[in-house]
């Protein structure tokens, strides 16, 4: 189960020692946060030629602040930490409310926000519904910073737009508007499984019942990454909340999913329950404004 | 202190504060002095011919102390079975331990022993080996098929087995039917998922005398199966009993590769070797066997079964090992026995393919019948309109019955009415709506699933061991050590032999102590199996109390000046019967037996006079049990199913179980809700599922295969044990532990069927499965 | 290469050479004997690993020791005080909950944070507690009673 290249375990206190790290080692250099996901691909022997693990608790990424635009988490922040957030319970944030009472705890104690969001991981939760709550996560290079949409860090299964001397230093969550409510469900086999699949919704209600503003959010092997379906979107938004608006909208995902068939289950049945949780979703965002 | 205080009591665990605190006694734990680490090196390929292996580069590699290929070890066939002596007509001898000839993905091809696992695992990749790719055929009907590759030279068709019995006239039978049902079902491989890894150290002494320890369930099969493999005495060879292992469930029923191969590498190289598999090798190494059932049954319309035909394709995988052994057992007791009728016949094949081998799992065959047998009745019963629980009646045997696997013994205890009437009440049997009635997308569903016969052991199998023996000690403390073969599995065995023995002696249990032991010092014991501790053991244990009270008694009468007949021992202490003044403590009169010709009587010593045995007090047994009698067990489930997802929950489990005595409620409770787990993830979620095209292994590990965690259980398991006092059991016991797991499939698949109006012939019963069924995919 | 870490478990400082790769599994099986922490799978996923790491349940297979520097580890080792067990150990003993055990201890750690976080739990939240350790032999009843019983002697305790 080793590294057998593996020469140095680096814990660097500033982003210029990463930077002298990153310019000794180049592509045998990998970042380690909460270590699940390195973990995983080392077990299943997707990690040759790692020279150097990089891990980056000590550079101070752990706060959490919350301002007047949102609240900014920083990379090394843990789930369970996230349960400390002030606005967890209210509606707006129902979908990682959601997303977090599904890890087990030793997973809430050891998953970091800027880890699960580079690991460009479909099957992972707490990613889902940051991206329904539009989160922007800032990217700290060698000497300059910049910001993008979570959507833009996917690349593909396992593979994100970060360049090799690029690390997720912090994530910002924009305040939300009033009348927003969200909501996320997972289908796992057991307690301890990765979501088969998993949807987040996000819906603004306006006078007269109008949503606006929706999110509709597919994970899971619905594609290769979390995906918003511009279709789903469309279909909700300026219209009425009603059962059949929202059966509508979950119908209307085929124009944006590409579902894995696995040893797990089908693509045909993995669309079918996106559909069924497209619709649930909304449903309980709904419900949540009550 | 009586026995009546002893047994049928929740007596605290011995083994339990070790465990809690760390646990010290697992094999995996066990480390000698330069001690090396093994690792083996598998096929990538389901069928192939090695046509060439260089180890040259691997052997430079400096830490690498041994390698052996084929071309290093005994090429003997062999079969690794514990149960059964290796030269037994029942098994198959068509392994070696390494071959030039791969019959499935993950054979061992070679194995290394390194100064460190990391070296060890470096230097595998280092090996060289030329492979010549073969067909290969992962479907045990094809490879039955003119044309498909044959694995064994001596298995035409690759059939391994084809074991048939017939009873009556099954034609005949069948034309007295008004009505007939015919049903094909299909199970799959499972595996049983022991928490702690196949492991073993192996030294070998400079006198070529092995010591082994290893995570097993039997230290005497161990001994004889290395013995036969490496064709040496089995004297040259001691088995040390763990204190217990980390779960076993029948995965842990045969001697592995890693024993074979770190013991010739520890020979070889005059250093203790270590193996340790990993969870993707044990995913691998054993199984639940995939059974296929076509069976045919024919009723009256009053439900009466007029006769039974049934034919079972067992995939035993690239060997036979347990698959000739689980096809008999099947047939017996999953397929055939079920139920009274004259008029049956079935025949059954073990069948080589390119997949893992098959091993044992809690039912060994009787689960796959089961599910097949029970599922069927439910059928008939809703298509006939008959109550599920009269339609068994109606065809059960009754108390007093010859016992259908050997006429001279009688059901002398039997309570399978019993335990369906009892669980139909508790779960509230007489609500049951008809089947799909519910409203609403979740709709729920009661269901039962029951076995009327099983066994408590393995008499009644001519080449089937089963004896069992065991040493009691008395000391000095009045305390008792009881050396026995039993492995615990971490079921009970050391709780249930400690109650057994205090019972008998009349000491508390807490004074009866689990001793070392290994094949040179105790008794030969049976494997721990087949149901078989509590009833086998238990009788072993209780008979060798017995033996060392009888001499306790002769010492004690010597000293009180008393026949041992009138002697009696309560509460740790002998008296005369009727006369407890006169009691004197079993340490002191040990202390007696022991020492020099001198008493301690507790103001200092002085002279005594000498009675007329004199020596330690050793109690001992090697016995086998008189019989094999049948529990009998129904259990009642509760399902809600999602029509939306599919998915199914379960939320209420009633069981009942005739077990002749319960010697200790909360640890027989115990057994029932771990088998429970068993039997839900059989039925709903577990599944090894394999490459069409490659034979690799796709579910090895726990995040691809999934069984339930405290989340998926149901919240309410209500165990109700039927006391039916079996005469020949020790305190009126017979068994328990397997039929927990065999019933679940069937009572579920009953369960989902009262829910939504879909019956399932194939598990797992997945939620895709479901929707599918439901018309909306 | 070995690097020297400096290691914080129970309450003792242990200063040890490692691989830069080991995890803390492995350094407290193989380099500090304590063999409580168990090995069950390779995955992170069966639980029997699971101890803590600032009073947080954590697996101890996916966290690299070189990683657990400065941070305060609690085995099962370091469980109980003079002698007497932890009111979690009595109860796994008590209440019927530990056979083959393998996976007794990770449960413990997972209990004891939620003990000390929840000190008053439903059925639900217990299980949702151990729903990252699994168990092959009891089916978990006796282990949510086990906790059950801890919480409610805990319970006893404050309030007498």
């Amino acid at each position: 189960m080793a590294l057998p290249e593996l020469k140095e375990f680096c814990m660097p206190a500033t982003p210029d020692e990463v930077a002298s790290l990153l310019e000794k080692y180049g592509d045998a250099a990998l970042f380690v946060a909460g270590g699940t996901f390195v973990h995983g691909l080392e077990a299943r022997g997707f990690l040759p030629g790692v020279e150097a693990l990089i891990d980056l608790r000590k550079l101070g990424l752990d706060k959490i602040e919350k301002g007047r635009k949102g609240v900014t988490v920083g990379a090394s922040v843990k789930f369970a930490a996230l349960e400390g957030l002030p606005d967890l319970d209210a509606p707006a944030y129902g979908a990682l409310h959601d997303a977090l009472s599904y890890p087990p705890a030793q997973i809430m104690n050891l998953a970091t926000i800027g880890g699960c969001i580079a690991a460009s991981c479909p099957f992972y939760d707490v990613p889902a519904a940051f991206l329904a709550l539009d989160g922007v996560v800032t990217v700290q290079g060698k000497n300059s910073s910049r910001e993008l949409s979570i959507g833009d860090v996917y690349a593909g299964l396992f593979e994100n737009s970060l360049e090799a001397d690029e690390y997720i230093s912090s994530l910002f969550l924009p305040k939300q508007d009033s009348g927003t409510s969200s909501a996320y469900i997972k289908l796992e086999t057991n307690a301890n499984d990765l979501a088969l699949v998993g949807v987040a919704a996000r819906i603004t209600m306006g006078r007269k019942n109008k949503i606006s503003d929706a999110r509709i959010v597919l994970g899971g092997g619905l594609n290769d990454t979390h995906k918003r379906s511009a279709a789903a979107e469309a279909v909700l938004n300026g219209q009425q909340a009603s059962d059949t608006l929202f059966q509508q909208a979950a119908d209307a995902i085929d124009a944006d999913i590409s579902p894995i068939s696995d040893h797990r289950c089908s693509a045909e049945y993995r669309g079918a329950i996106g559909k069924v949780y497209v619709r649930r979703t909304l449903q309980q965002a709904l419900q949540r404004l009550d | 202190m009586s026995a009546a205080d002893i047994i049928g009591k929740s007596v605290l665990r011995p083994d339990a504060h070790d465990k809690v605190t760390g646990g010290r006694g697992y094999p995996v734990n066990v480390r000698l002095p330069g001690m090396l680490h093994g690792k083996i090196l598998r096929s990538p390929y389901a069928h192939a011919r090695i046509t060439g292996i260089d180890t040259s580069e691997a052997e430079k590699l400096p830490g690498v102390k041994g390698i052996l290929t084929h071309k290093d070890v005994p090429q003997k066939r062999f079969s690794p079975v514990f149960f059964c002596p290796t030269g037994a007509k029942s098994l198959v001898r068509d392994l070696v331990v390494l071959s030039d000839r791969v019959r499935y993905a993950g054979q061992p091809v070679a194995a290394i022993a390194a100064t460190t696992e990391a070296i060890a695992e470096k230097a595998l990749e280092l090996i060289d080996v030329d492979y010549e790719e073969l067909p290969a055929v992962f479907d045990p009907e094809e490879a039955m098929k003119d044309g498909a590759p044959q694995l064994h030279e001596d298995a035409p068709d690759n059939v391994a087995k084809n074991p048939a019995f017939e009873f009556g006239d099954v034609e005949k039978g069948f034309a007295e039917a008004d009505h007939i049902f015919e049903g094909v079902y299909q199970t799959q491989r499972v595996h049983t998922c022991y928490m702690e890894p196949r492991v073993c150290v192996v030294d070998c002494d400079k006198q070529g005398h092995f010591t082994l320890h290893s995570s097993m369930q039997h230290i005497f099969g161990l001994r004889e199966k290395l013995a036969y493999a490496l064709d040496i005495a089995e004297s040259r060879i001691t088995v040390v009993k763990p204190p217990y292992i980390g779960g076993g469930f029948g995965g842990k029923l045969d001697i592995g590769y890693i024993e074979i191969l770190s013991a010739i590498l520890s020979e070889k190289i005059g250093r203790p070797v270590r193996m340790e598999q990993t969870r993707y090798e044990d995913f691998i190494t054993t199984a639940r066997h995939a059974i296929k059932v076509y069976l045919k049954t024919g009723v009256k319309k009053d439900g009466t079964i007029t006769a039974r035909a049934a034919r079972s394709i067992l995939d035993t995988g690239a060997h036979a090992t347990h698959g000739a052994e689980v096809i008999v057992v099947h047939g017996l007791f999953g397929v055939t026995f079920p139920y009274k009728c004259e008029n049956k016949k079935w025949e059954g094949f073990t069948v080589y393919t390119n997949n893992m081998i098959g091993g044992g799992y809690r039912g060994y065959g009787c689960p796959q019948g089961c599910f097949a047998v029970e599922s069927q009745i439910d059928e008939i019963c809703e298509e006939l309109d008959l109550d599920p629980i009269e339609f068994r009646k109606k065809n059960s045997y009754q108390k007093g019955d010859p016992h259908p696997f050997n006429p001279a013994w009688s059901l002398n205890s039997y309570g399978y009415e019993e335990a369906m009437d009892k669980g139909a009440e508790r779960i509230g049997w007489s609500n049951r709506k008809p089947a799909g009635s519910g409203e609403g997308t979740r709709k729920r569903g009661i269901g039962i699933g029951t076995q009327g016969i099983w066994v408590s052991g393995c008499m009644g199998f001519p080449d089937i061991y089963e004896h069992t023996g065991a040493i009691v000690k008395l000391n000095v403390d009045g305390t008792a050590d009881l050396a026995s073969g039993t492995v615990d599995l971490g079921s009970g065995q050391i709780t249930m032999q400690t109650q057994v023995a205090a019972a008998e002696l009349g000491i508390a249990p807490e004074n009866v102590r689990l001793s070392y032991a290994d094949t040179d010092t105790v008794p030969f014991d049976a494997p721990t199996h087949a149901s078989r501790a509590t009833y086998s053991s238990g009788l072993a244990v209780k008979a060798a109390a017995a033996d060392a009270k009888r001499k306790l008694l002769e010492i004690a009468g010597d000293i009180m000046e008393a026949s041992p007949d009138d002697l009696e021992v309560v509460d740790g202490e002998v008296r005369i019967k009727g006369s407890p003044d006169s009691a004197m403590p079993v340490g002191q009169i040990v202390q007696v037996a022991e020492s020099p010709f001198i008493v301690d009587t507790g103001e200092g010593y002085e002279p005594s006079s000498p009675p007329q045995h004199k020596g330690t007090i050793i109690g001992t047994s090697s016995l086998a049990p008189p019989e094999n009698p049948t529990p009998a067990t129904a259990l009642f489930v509760e399902v809600e199913v999602d029509t939306e997802t599919g998915e199914v929950k379960v939320l209420r489990c009633v069981y009942a179980h005739d077990l002749g005595k319960v010697i200790n409620p909360n640890a027989a409770e115990g057994q029932v809700e771990g088998g429970i787990q068993q039997g839900i993830g059989y039925a709903l979620m577990e599944n090894l599922v394999f490459d069409e095209d490659t034979g690799a292994c796709l579910s090895s590990d726990f995040l691809d295969y999934k069984m339930p965690t405290a989340v998926e259980m149901p919240r309410e398991i209500e165990s109700i044990f039927i006391e039916t006092n079996e005469p020949s059991g020790p305190f009126g016991a017979k068994s328990l532990s397997e039929q927990c797991v065999t019933v679940p499939a069937a009572a579920i698949g009953a369960a989902v069927y009262n829910a939504i109006g879909v019956r399932f012939k194939e598990l797992p019963i997945t939620p895709e499965k479901v929707l599918r069924a439901l018309g909306k995919l | 290469m070995k690097q020297l870490v400096t290691l914080n478990i129970n309450g003792e400082q242990h200063e040890i050479a490692i691989s830069p790769d080991a995890t803390l599994l492995t350094v407290l099986r193989e380099d500090l004997g304590l063999l409580g922490t168990k090995r069950g799978c390779d995955t992170s996923a069966c639980g029997s690993c699971t101890i803590h790491i600032d009073d947080k349940a954590v697996y101890a297979c996916v966290v690299y020791a070189m990683s657990a520097q400065g941070s305060e580890i609690t085995t099962i080792e370091g469980l109980g005080e003079n002698g007497k067990l932890d009111p979690l150990q009595d109860a796994f003993i008590e209440a019927g909950a530990v056979q083959c055990g393998y996976c007794t201890c990770g449960m413990i750690m997972s209990a004891k944070q939620l003990l000390n976080e929840e000190p008053d739990p439903d059925e639900e939240q217990i299980r949702h507690a151990i729903a990252g350790n699994l168990c092959r032999c009891t089916g978990y009843t006796k282990i949510v009673d086990a906790i059950k019983m801890a919480a409610d002697s805990g319970q006893k305790g404050q309030s007498s």
